[in-house]
């Protein structure tokens, strides 16, 4: 299963059975009914969202149909687009997540590219190892990333609490060794003559990566870049333990601790916040949604 | 810093009534930069207010103030206190929820000669800020007014009047003493039970947050159920506390059948949305009623406790001013928590949080807010303990505040509740509350 | 033994009047080395350096002045609480994966099903739980089940059918904790899936048409085989992230009602964070290491000695 016919899976047109139409044409009812069935488990969170975003707090609290909007307003997202705090979340969160997504890619790309092609002493180890970080989850370690930082600045002088850039040095931890991993198993899926071919004519291993594998393996990049992305920008925990101030938070962070007060949740921000939160991921997989689907094939099938 | 001149001396500026400037940051190195960690208040306009007092400070000391309001919501306040508390690095000053202070003792700037001159001037603190802010005889912060709250309950007028015969303003009428005689723990499961029988049922929550534990704290108190006493002995196979359990279960039979899950907005919502006709809690709910459900808001009135075998007890949540011992600007920070602790800026921050903040001090309970407050108007007179006819009390007190804290965040008492309530032997209730206090004793 | 070959090659080619530094650096397992840095400099700093020290904190006692070595273990050993709350992980991790799995499944079969014009739409939709942040999304979900507003029993009421309490009974609670899991985990089950399933080959399919295969047979010969390996790591990857999931549980019941919905990261943050005992909570949390070894031991191996066969 190579990335090339799993690309060419998805462009193709189906074939036609004519001997098999009228049970195909059943098959094809029964799987609208079913989609539709899980769409609406799927959608109707969203949708809610969306319904709640539009009521004003007093039709919120006065209990009629939750599902029906009777006085529909905009002021949940217009008191959120006009308030600085919003955006800065919002630029924040966008920052961190271009920034770790580079980063990511080039620290993945680099360590798939040798764990794949070049064996040394300890990489095949090291590519197992890679996955195992999961195993060690991020609520046993923010304590002791305390710990480090006061190290850290006791030493340097570099604060690193309290930053929202500390994060794009912590999120790589969360989203490299997927990345590593889905880009190992690109870079094995490309055939072996096409470097050796180019090594003979004098390529350097650095021009073979960026000549070759990297225009080759184009769909599983951006399903990794997809894929840091999604993580980096719905992380929760570690900005949580490592932001305070209003001004370094990052988005759902920030929707959760300044839109929630005390015990009063102002739930028509909430879902407005949430629901305009989830709007750039969601851009970015409408329109790279068939790169992600090959790319993620290649590489975990390999892998 | 000079302790006993010092505080004399502030002494006689609090007596003379003035603004205080405070001595301490006479010193060239004190001025600069101070970092705060306000807790975030809900109530709009309730942070800006004490941001004001920080910049009038500020202006008078030529030093550069930065503010942080962190949210209590998910603890995450506590997370960042932790974090501090780890890194050895932070906020110069921390608004520190109940139990924190003695958990970071160690860490805590003493503030002796800040209390001494506040309680002369002031007048004394309640118990409850004593056990929860002093350790060996040192205070380890000070009572803040922004965020420390009575959870007494809050009941609609007119259900209780009609469903329960309970004529609640004359009980607790504005302006005057409280006549609450009849106001027993008693009187009060017959109401739960007369107004659950009209489709009304009271909203107390049985849940692992906050507010149900502060409830339960006070409950058990009211029957002098105490599980862990202050020497740390494990006392949980009473009888007090097999009353405690037994109220508890005839309590809940008439509570919604969610009452374990409730979390501190549960009850809020319940009263807002119209379905109970009473809760407890601080003013939080009818202040959100009178912006989003004003009808239900002229119903509410915030009272005082019933009263039980040993006593009537109101749990009081205080929050408190901490400074680090390992923060950059230690006297610039008490200076700051000096003028913070006027009587003149805790009436400030009473008036911006709609009368929800309540100073510590004894003198500071009569503040004009809680008297025009509505409407109903005086519905929150009775809230700041204005005659002193409750005992303030803290859940998980008298035990030694490190058990206690846990008897707290795990909830102890609320589980056992729950667990009787469900059908659990009364001693076998028991049996696992003890087995769980042994776990806290770890050092 | 082309390796060997093409790295000859490559030195060779180099060789004209270069220092042996600049071989040593053209050498093939160096220049590996230095491209592997960065990855290995990121895990040692931030992940391996960080868990060792929570080792070294799980070995100290409350006031974090003293080392007990296991006493924190053998004190969570002892712990009633502590073992329901791994029976809840492992019921909560294993549940949630197995319906992620089998919804993705199901679901990504159906997309693969329709005409290819519409399925984009399709799996645009189905994608979304997965996009939303789960903080926010969960959230969604808490004002859902609410006790008051629930807009659940709203539509239950409609049918005369009594308030359900989503988050008040031990059982309810469980069910709806795993159901939001269910909710957000699927779509990513489906995409990987659907990726899997658009790589198998048409071919494989009418040769079993034509063998007069059933649905049923079709899929336990054909597709399943070919996705084995998809499915593992999928599951593998999700087991992991499910059963350390801290924001779900953290966010929908905060481990209630009477612990009987706390998972290890809730638990941990309740211990160490708020019960101010930081060592018992690294000791909570690292007990989650060893169960989810074991987990990826399994799955691994049948990976690799798959990839050996092949």
């Amino acid at each position: 299963m190579t990335a090339v016919t799993a690309s060419d899976a998805v462009a193709a047109p189906r074939p036609k059975y004519g001997s098999i139409s009228k049970s195909r044409r059943w098959a094809l009812r029964w799987s609208y009914f079913f989609l539709v069935l899980f769409a609406i488990f799927f959608l109707t969170p969203p949708i809610y969202m969306f319904i709640t975003s539009l009521k004003s707090s007093a039709e919120i609290s006065a209990a009629t149909n939750p599902w029906w909007v009777f006085e529909p307003t905009l002021e949940n997202y217009i008191e959120l687009l006009t308030q600085n705090q919003y955006l800065i979340f919002f630029r924040n969160s966008a920052i961190v997540s271009v920034c770790v997504v580079s980063i990511t890619m080039i620290i993945s790309v680099l360590a798939a590219f040798a764990l794949a092609r070049m064996k040394f002493w300890g990489s095949a180890t090291l590519a197992t190892g890679v996955f195992l970080t999961y195993l060690i989850p991020e609520t046993l370690l923010f304590i002791p990333l305390f710990k480090t930082f006061a190290f850290v600045r006791d030493t340097t002088g570099i604060e690193l609490m309290n930053h929202w850039w500390t994060l794009i040095i912590l999120y790589p931890t969360l989203t490299v060794p997927f990345c590593t991993w889905i880009m190992i198993g690109y870079f094995a899926s490309i055939p072996k003559e096409l470097d050796e071919a180019a090594l003979i004519d004098g390529a350097t291993w650095l021009q073979t990566l960026t000549k070759i594998f990297i225009p080759v393996a184009l769909p599983g990049l951006i399903a990794a870049t997809i894929f840091a992305f999604t993580v980096s920008w719905a992380q929760f925990l570690y900005p949580l333990a490592f932001t305070t101030s209003t001004d370094q938070l990052v988005l759902p962070v920030g929707i959760v601790t300044t839109l929630i007060k005390g015990d009063v949740f102002n739930w028509g921000q909430i879902m407005t916040g949430a629901l305009l939160g989830a709007a750039p991921p969601l851009i970015i997989y409408a329109f790279l949604m068939d790169y992600y689907i090959a790319g993620l094939t290649a590489g975990a099938t390999k892998g | 810093m000079s302790g006993s001149r010092l505080s004399r001396r502030t002494f006689q500026r609090l007596a003379a009534g003035t603004a205080l400037a405070a001595p301490f940051v006479r010193g060239a190195h004190a001025a600069g930069k101070i970092s705060i960690g306000f807790w975030d208040h809900w109530v709009p306009g309730a942070n800006k207010a004490t941001t004001d007092l920080c910049n009038e400070w500020a202006a008078k000391e030529k030093v550069e103030v930065q503010i942080d309001y962190i949210t209590s919501q998910g603890n995450k306040n506590r997370l960042t206190i932790a974090a501090e508390a780890q890194a050895r690095a932070g906020h110069d000053i921390m608004a520190m929820p109940s139990w924190e202070p003695h958990d970071k003792a160690k860490l805590m700037e003493p503030l002796d000669d800040l209390m001494e001159p506040l309680i002369k001037a002031n007048g004394a603190v309640n118990p409850t800020v004593e056990y929860l802010g002093k350790a060996d005889g040192h205070w380890l912060v000070v009572p803040a007014t922004a965020g420390s709250q009575i959870k007494g309950p809050c009941s609609r007028i007119d259900l209780l009047k009609e469903h329960a015969g309970v004529d609640i303003q004359a009980l607790y009428p504005a302006g005057s003493p409280p006549k609450a005689d009849a106001w027993t723990m008693d009187a009060y499961l017959k109401a739960a039970q007369a107004c659950h029988k009209a489709g009304f049922p009271f909203g107390v929550g049985v849940g692992g947050t906050p507010d149900s534990v502060d409830t339960a704290g006070a409950i058990f108190s009211a029957f002098g159920a105490v599980l862990v006493d202050a020497k740390g002995n494990i006392t949980v196979k009473s009888d007090t506390v097999r009353q405690a359990l037994d109220y508890y279960k005839q309590l809940m039979a008439v509570l919604p059948p969610d009452v374990p899950a409730w979390d501190d907005a549960s009850n809020n919502k319940w009263l807002i949305s119209g379905k109970g006709a009473a809760i407890m809690n601080p003013p939080s709910a009818w202040a959100v009623a009178k912006r989003d459900a004003p009808k239900i808001a002229e119903q509410l009135w915030t009272h005082g406790a019933p009263i039980g075998p040993k006593g009537r007890f109101a749990p009081f949540v205080p929050y408190f001013w901490g400074v680090w011992n390992f923060g950059r600007n230690k006297s610039a920070a008490k200076s700051l928590l000096l003028h913070l602790s006027q009587a003149s800026a805790a009436e400030k921050m009473v008036a911006a949080s709609g009368g929800y903040d309540l100073p510590a001090f004894e003198k500071l309970t009569l503040f004009k807010t809680w008297v025009e407050e509505g409407p109903p108007k005086g519905t929150l007179y009775h809230y700041p303990n204005p005659y002193n006819h409750q005992v303030l009390s803290m859940a998980g007190a008298p035990a030694p505040p490190k058990i206690a804290v846990q008897i707290y965040t795990q909830a102890i008492m609320t589980k056992m509740a729950v667990r009787h309530f469900q059908g659990e032997a009364m001693e076998k209730t028991l049996a696992w509350a003890a087995s769980e206090l042994e776990g806290f004793m770890r050092t | 033994m082309a390796d060997i070959a093409v790295s000859r090659a490559g030195t060779v080619n180099g060789a004209g009047g270069r220092t042996s530094l600049h071989r040593l650096m053209q050498r093939k397992s160096t220049v590996a080395f230095l491209m592997a840095l960065p990855l290995i400099t990121v895990i040692v700093l931030l992940v391996v350096y960080p868990a060792i020290y929570s080792l070294h904190l799980a070995t100290l006692n409350k006031s974090m002045e003293r080392f007990v070595g296991f006493g924190n273990f053998t004190f969570l050993f002892g712990r009633e609480t502590f073992w329901l709350v791994v029976k809840q992980s492992c019921i909560f991790a294993i549940t949630a994966v197995v319906f992620k799995a089998l919804i993705g499944f199901v679901v990504a079969h159906f997309v693969h099903n329709i005409p290819s014009k519409g399925q984009r739409k399709w799996r645009g939709m189905l994608l979304v739980p997965w996009v939303i942040p789960p903080a926010m999304s969960t959230l969604a979900w808490l004002w859902l089940f609410d006790p008051s507003y629930s807009a659940f029993n709203w539509i239950l009421a409609l049918f005369g059918i009594d308030p359900v309490p989503w988050t008040g009974d031990a059982y309810w609670a469980r069910f709806s904790v795993i159901l939001v899991n269910i909710w957000i985990g699927a779509p990513f089950f489906m995409i990987m899936y659907l990726a899997a399933l658009k790589s198998v080959p048409e071919q494989l399919y009418e040769a079993a048409a034509i063998d007069g295969a059933t649905w049923w047979q079709r899929i336990w010969y054909v597709t399943l085989p070919m996705m084995r390996n998809i499915i593992a790591i999928t599951t593998l990857f999700s087991l992991i992230v499910t059963f350390a999931n801290f924001d779900i549980v953290r966010v929908l019941t905060a481990g209630g009602p009477l612990d009987h919905t706390h998972v290890f990261a809730t638990w941990a943050f309740r211990v160490g964070i708020e019960g101010g005992d930081i060592p018992l909570g690294a000791s909570v949390s690292l007990f989650m290491v060893p169960i989810l070894a074991v987990a990826a031991w399994f799955i691994l191996r049948d990976i690799t000695k798959r990839g050996n066969e092949a």
